[in-house]
């Protein structure tokens, strides 16, 4: 598979800040904030392992469709498809809870 | 103590779309739960908590880590030395 059939959904996600491609071998395409993030990957890779460690009582294999991490700026959404993992960060849009 | 975070628990389980929640400390050690969320899953809700802290420079910003599926999600957050994991169903 070419890098450009990896990214091509990826670039048009709005609010998108950058995204990784990532296999067990490493990284395998980047751009934007995560250009060449080695860090990063490292640490979604870790998690992605970690997650699938998660069982609950009568839940599909693997345990999660996606996983999301929010920080007070931005979110990573990591999907896990074909032995790869794709990590997008997003602009993150949420506001505080009105109190009524 | 133990008393208040119990009726934490129990409040926070009468939220219908709730059917599980966890308390663990920074070890993964399991100080309460409720519902679907065990013991057993004391230490990956722990550890991916100390992972995700990872992701950010900030080391004041906490953030919160979201297992979604289709039936369901599961939330991760630390609030100081305790973690906090709450499973939630899809409406």
């Amino acid at each position: 598979m070419t890098t450009a059939a990896l990214t091509q959904g990826l670039e048009r996600i709005p609010d998108q800040l950058g995204y990784l491609v990532i296999s067990e071998e490493g990284v395998l395409a980047s751009a934007g904030e995560l250009e060449n993030d080695e860090h990063t990957a490292g640490v979604i890779m870790q998690m992605v392992r970690t997650a699938c460690r998660f069982r609950l009582q009568g839940a599909a294999e693997p345990p999660f469709k996606r996983i999301s991490v929010m920080l007070e700026d931005f979110v990573y959404t990591v999907t896990v498809s074909g032995q790869k993992v794709f990590v997008v960060k997003r602009q993150n849009n949420q506001h505080a809870p009105v109190t009524v | 103590m133990e008393a208040t975070l119990e009726q934490h628990l129990d409040e926070t389980m009468k939220h219908p779309s709730i059917v599980g929640v966890l308390v663990t400390d920074q070890q993964g050690h399991n100080l309460g739960c409720r519902g679907s969320l065990s013991d057993e899953h004391g230490g990956v809700v722990s550890v991916l908590a100390k992972q995700a802290a990872g992701l950010s420079k900030d080391p004041t910003d906490s953030p919160t880590v979201c297992l979604e599926s289709d039936t369901g999600n599961v939330l991760v957050r630390t609030h100081g030395s305790i973690t906090v994991a709450v499973h939630k169903m899809a409406c």
